[in-house]
């Protein structure tokens, strides 16, 4: 057996972990912590990986950083919930307000590859109109980015990940043929197009980042359902087994088990490095520039805790706005029973989807959602059953041995931006000795107009295609956005269109954190598309020298 | 890796080539063959032409069945025989592939009626299953759309029944002809006629595959040999049913030596494909039914035995 | 309750394709949990344990799942949920003081601790701590709902449905790796999954179960 990925950092002595061959390892330049890099990135999900590759095949010198460790998801990936956990983001952190957000598994991975490790890998595009969600539809704020640059990366993106998706996508503007064929549908899928039929509503195969044919090393999808907790086949196309392998030809160096704590700024206010713990101490690397993409809660916390006497509020934090307007997405759902039996678990979650309410704007409530199938696992069922409806004793137990004839519908909701919704810092310290992360969230009347609207349609869904036990989920939240948001003017904003600080001109955000609006969909496909542009932008900056 | 263009423009490139190629020969062969031709009231016809002829297309018929017979019982038992009637392609299936070595073995020149009966109930049977996956397709969600098209019962499957079904019959007809007379079916030399169904026949599986292989998103560049050497084919063999009378066809009759081979190299790139998928063979129970349908390249062949068939009748009774 | 999936048993499939070498190690630790307490003391191992039979009732007729020894490993081992409550202590702490808060209240309500009252009169304290309505200085200010929604029911019924004896009540298909599923339409299964009984075939699905995998 591997050794523990847990025990000792695997991304050491000039080599990492070979993610497609047992026991196999690739050549890793290593650079030195006292000569200064050109990057450094803190976090290697969504928005780390791409930038990882695209900095490094762009010539620069590039170390990646994660808290998290290296997984070899052939051999250290078991088909258990509670063991799979270990993906997942479990130090704590505080949640408080009106509607607390439940952390771990729901928004948080810890791992090299960041939450795409254990993502339901639905990639999605924006609706055009999102990036101008204010001035186009009148809520929330405008994006600096304009929609045709972000449809180009966002076909970049598709590539990389080798998207499988349908031929002919229901929505939005035309876009390039997927990749990769959609996959067959489930039974919970196949219930999800015959309600939306039955209501009058387009649905699409879902397009997903796991493969329906072979791709490279990877096989297709062999229809396990443990997506969400970790890949064992490597079908799922995370950062793990896609950008992060490329960075490293490229010749970037990972540093896994190695937990950014503070970024030290010099006297002329300019970042000058990352001090990190790993292998038991605290240690400094210097680096001419700063990305941190440690996604929502992580990079404000970094940010907040590097505070100093010349940025006393925290690093980029001129507009007051670091930590706050962070957004979730609304993730409730409806459930039923059928007679048939449907044995949700099998292939990916949400293999099929309606982004009808993302388009139809004929609603009392700003913003959009779309719904997707579902196929929680035992575990995740028995946390719907208990936290939904109270069940405990003989009941619950009955209630679940219905679990072979359920069928649900679960939204992402958009949800509106509101700076008392935020990040800040306790005074409780974790295991490294840094300050928690609290994260405080109330929803606001348009989000609740939202949910209970998606909760009407999906139920509508439910019933159309004969479920009876019908009940809903009223509380669930997912995805994280928002506290670092890019914007057009340093006042209203914490980074530009090319997420570069105004603040620290050598200090960079790139991860959902920069999202001025969430959207009504998952997020991860518009982060790496953003990280992919950054890299470009930043390619185009040195070459003029504006680096 | 997705879409390499390159292997499917040298294919593009090569199925124009052959084809302008094909064109051209014909009027130098042919005048080759004109000049030498002896006058067709002295031509003598071989009296066992006809026999050798309906052989090869009950070797042609089984090849077929054999191929139907291992993908439907794979294919039904991944549908857990949800339908009672998924049991027909295997029993009838058998059957044919039964007749179709009797037939190879029967060296006498009358149709037999059992094997007749057999052929007609198999290509009657591939018609009821073709109705059926056609139906199939359009009630699910979606209809007629591209996923169902991927996912749902392939409509190539019970049509090779329904080939292997005409071929065993077309070749009882052909046996049943008096020694030495050119074989008519429905007023058609015999030739022609297997000629025509061989041409529709591979056209045919050449559209499933790369249907199939569509769905497969052409990941390896291999799999677009069945969608460029079987269309050849089909157009050389098609020329042969349709064109003017040749005594010699080297060109068609490499061509289906060719796809006859391909045939069972497809299986070969199936072993290939089920190996590369998670757990390779050690995982058969899922991956011989998720993967590459092991069985169903053979149909080529089987569809090729029975171009070389017309071939034969064809050169054997030249003026038809 | 009957038995819906009879003879089908997760762990017979162990040295299937549906397995492999890793599951096999996390499934044997599992099953291996230490029974004895490593966190909670002996008093509060006792009202754990009357706890734990009232949120999950297990059936006479087999080895019960070691509900209160999954607890305290959690509890032991620091296995953390990734986010916790402002109003609630850290787990450890909260579930001695909720355990110490529920002996207090049956002493309260029915004159002993909880672990001596009747199955009806503990159901009825757990109902009242669901809806908030046990105070007490025990509970040192920890609002005895959350500690019922974030700690109680799912530390114990998320360590029930981990077990594989669960999955076998439930007929959920288990471990599945390298080998996944093929038929993954409505009212399809694959011969590796677990097969319903319908009425009056229970003889029959058990042997179906049994030779399946």
């Amino acid at each position: 057996m591997a050794a523990d990925p847990f025990a000792a950092p695997r991304a050491a002595n000039g080599r990492a972990p070979d993610v497609f061959r047992h026991g196999g390892w690739v050549p890793m330049r290593e650079f030195s912590e006292t000569e200064a890099v050109d990057f450094v990135v803190v976090g290697t999900g969504a928005g780390g990986g791409p930038l990882l590759a695209g900095l490094a095949e762009g010539g620069f010198s590039v170390v990646g950083f994660d808290a998290g460790p290296y997984f070899r998801p052939l051999e250290d990936f078991a088909s258990d919930e509670r063991e799979q956990e270990k993906l997942y983001w479990t130090d704590e952190r505080i949640v408080d307000g009106a509607n607390p957000i439940t952390m771990g598994g729901k928004n948080s991975g810890k791992a090299v590859g960041g939450s795409t490790v254990h993502f339901a890998m639905v990639s999605l595009r924006f609706r055009p109109d999102w990036f101008k969600s204010r001035s186009v539809l009148g809520y929330g704020a405008d994006w600096p980015l304009d929609w045709r640059e972000m449809w180009d990366y966002y076909t970049k993106a598709e590539k990389a990940l080798s998207i499988s998706g349908p031929l002919r996508y229901p929505w939005g503007p035309k876009r390039p043929r997927y990749p990769y064929r959609a996959h067959e549908l489930n039974g919970a899928a196949e219930l999800l197009a015959r309600g939306a039929e039955a209501m009058g509503l387009k649905w699409t195969p879902t397009p997903l980042a796991t493969v329906s044919a072979p791709h490279g090393k990877s096989p297709p999808c062999v229809y396990r359902g443990f997506c969400r907790f970790g890949c064992s086949t490597n079908a799922k196309q995370s950062q793990l087994v896609t950008f992060i392998p490329r960075a490293l030809r490229a010749g970037a160096e990972i540093r896994d088990l190695a937990m950014v704590g503070r970024i030290e700024t010099g006297p002329d206010g300019r970042a000058t490095g990352v001090h990190y713990h790993r292998e038991g101490s605290w240690r400094f690397q210097k680096a001419r520039n700063i990305v941190v993409a440690g996604y929502a809660i992580e990079t404000p916390r970094l940010l907040l805790a590097s505070a100093t006497d010349k940025y006393p509020d925290g690093l980029a934090n001129s507009s007051g706005l670091v930590g706050k307007n962070l957004m979730t997405q609304s993730n409730q759902a409806v459930f039923g029973v059928m007679e048939q039996e449907v044995r949700w678990n099998k292939g990916p979650p949400s293999l099929a989807i309606t982004e009808h309410w993302n388009y139809d704007d004929r609603k009392d409530f700003a913003g959009g959602y779309c719904w997707m199938a579902q196929g929680p696992l035992p575990v995740e069922w028995v946390a719907v059953q208990t936290s939904s409806r109270g069940l405990w004793g003989l009941a619950l137990r009955e209630e679940m041995e219905k679990y072979n004839h359920q069928v649900g519908l679960k939204m992402v909701g958009e949800m509106l931006p509101d700076e008392r919704n935020r990040v800040t810092l306790a005074d409780e310290k974790d295991r490294y000795g840094l300050r928690v992360a609290r994260v405080t969230y109330g929803w606001g009347d348009n989000d609740k107009a939202l949910i209970q609207h998606a909760l009407g349609q999906m139920q509508m869904s439910l019933e159309a295609v004969g479920a009876t036990n019908i009940f809903r989920q009223e509380d669930d939240t997912n995805h994280l956005a928002g506290t670092a948001r890019m914007g057009a003017v340093p006042a209203t904003s914490v980074v530009s269109s090319d997420c570069r600080s105004w603040d620290i001109p050598n200090l960079w955000i790139c991860d959902g954190s920069v999202f001025p609006t969430t959207g009504g969909v998952n997020p991860s496909l518009t982060i790496t598309s953003i990280a992919m542009r950054t890299a470009d932008r930043i390619r185009a900056l040195a070459a003029r020298g504006d680096l | 890796m997705t879409r390499n263009p390159a292997p499917l423009a040298i294919s593009a490139t090569a199925l124009l080539g052959l084809t302008a190629l094909a064109l051209t020969l014909r009027p130098v062969v042919g005048t080759r063959v004109v000049r030498s031709r002896p006058p067709v009231h002295i031509r003598m016809i071989d009296p066992g032409a006809a026999i050798r002829a309906a052989r090869r297309m009950n070797r042609a018929a089984g090849v077929i069945a054999a191929a139907v017979l291992a993908d439907s019982s794979i294919e039904h038992y991944r549908g857990s025989f949800h339908n009672k009637a998924m049991i027909a392609p295997l029993v009838i299936a058998s059957l044919s592939l039964a007749a179709s070595v009797h037939g190879n073995a029967d060296k006498r020149s009358t149709a037999h009626r059992v094997r007749d009966g057999i052929y007609a109930a198999a290509a009657l049977t591939g018609l009821i299953g073709t109705c059926f996956h056609i139906f199939n397709i359009g009630k699910k969600s979606g209809g007629f759309s591209w996923q169902n098209l991927f996912y749902s019962a392939p409509i190539g499957a019970p049509a090779a029944l329904i080939l292997s079904g005409t071929m065993g019959f077309l070749a009882e007809r052909v046996r049943d002809t008096t020694p030495g007379v050119a074989p008519i079916i429905a007023g058609v030399s015999a030739g022609r006629a297997v000629a025509a169904a061989t041409s529709l026949g591979l056209l045919g599986t050449a559209s499933e595959a790369a249907l199939l292989h569509f769905r497969g998103a052409y990941h390896d560049p291999f799999m677009y040999l069945p969608v460029t050497i079987p269309p050849v084919t089909a157009a050389l063999i098609g020329n042969a049913a349709f064109g003017r009378a040749r005594e010699r066809r080297p060109m068609t009759r490499f061509w289906l030596r060719f796809t006859a081979l391909l045939g069972f190299a497809g299986s070969g790139f199936h072993a290939i494909g089920i190996a590369r998928n998670m757990g390779g063979w050690r995982n058969w129970r899922q991956n011989l039914l998720n993967g590459p349908p092991l069985p169903a390249p053979p149909s080529f062949t089987g569809l090729a035995l029975a171009g070389l068939a017309a071939l034969g009748l064809m050169e054997d009774h030249p003026d038809d | 309750m009957t038995d819906r999936y009879p003879g089908y048993d997760v762990l017979a499939r162990r040295w299937t394709e549906s397995w492999n070498e890793t599951t096999r190690q996390v499934i044997d630790q599992r099953l291996a949990v230490p029974r004895e307490p490593r966190f909670f003391s002996a008093t509060e191992w006792r009202t754990l344990s009357a706890v734990c039979d009232r949120i999950v009732p297990q059936p006479k007729d087999r080895p019960p799942v070691p509900l209160p020894a999954y607890v305290d490993q959690k509890m032991a081992d620091g296995l953390l949920d990734g986010y916790r409550y402002a109003q609630m202590p850290p787990q450890g702490e909260a579930w001695q003081r909720g355990l110490a808060a529920l002996d207090a209240a049956a002493k309260e309500a029915h004159g002993g601790p909880f672990h001596g009252l009747s199955a009806e009169q503990q159901d009825g304290l757990l109902r009242r701590m669901q809806q908030g309505n046990l105070i007490g200085k025990a509970w040192g200010g920890m609002p005895c709902k959350l500690f019922f929604e974030h700690r109680v029911l799912p530390d114990i019924t998320h360590a029930y449905y981990a077990h594989p004896i669960a999955w076998n009540e439930i007929g959920f298909g288990g471990p599945a790796s390298p080998r996944g599923y093929v038929r993954m339409g409505l009212d399809r299964r694959d011969p590796w999954e677990a097969v319903e009984a319908a009425l009056g075939e229970g003889t029959d699905t058990r042997r179906k179960n049994n030779h399946g995998g």
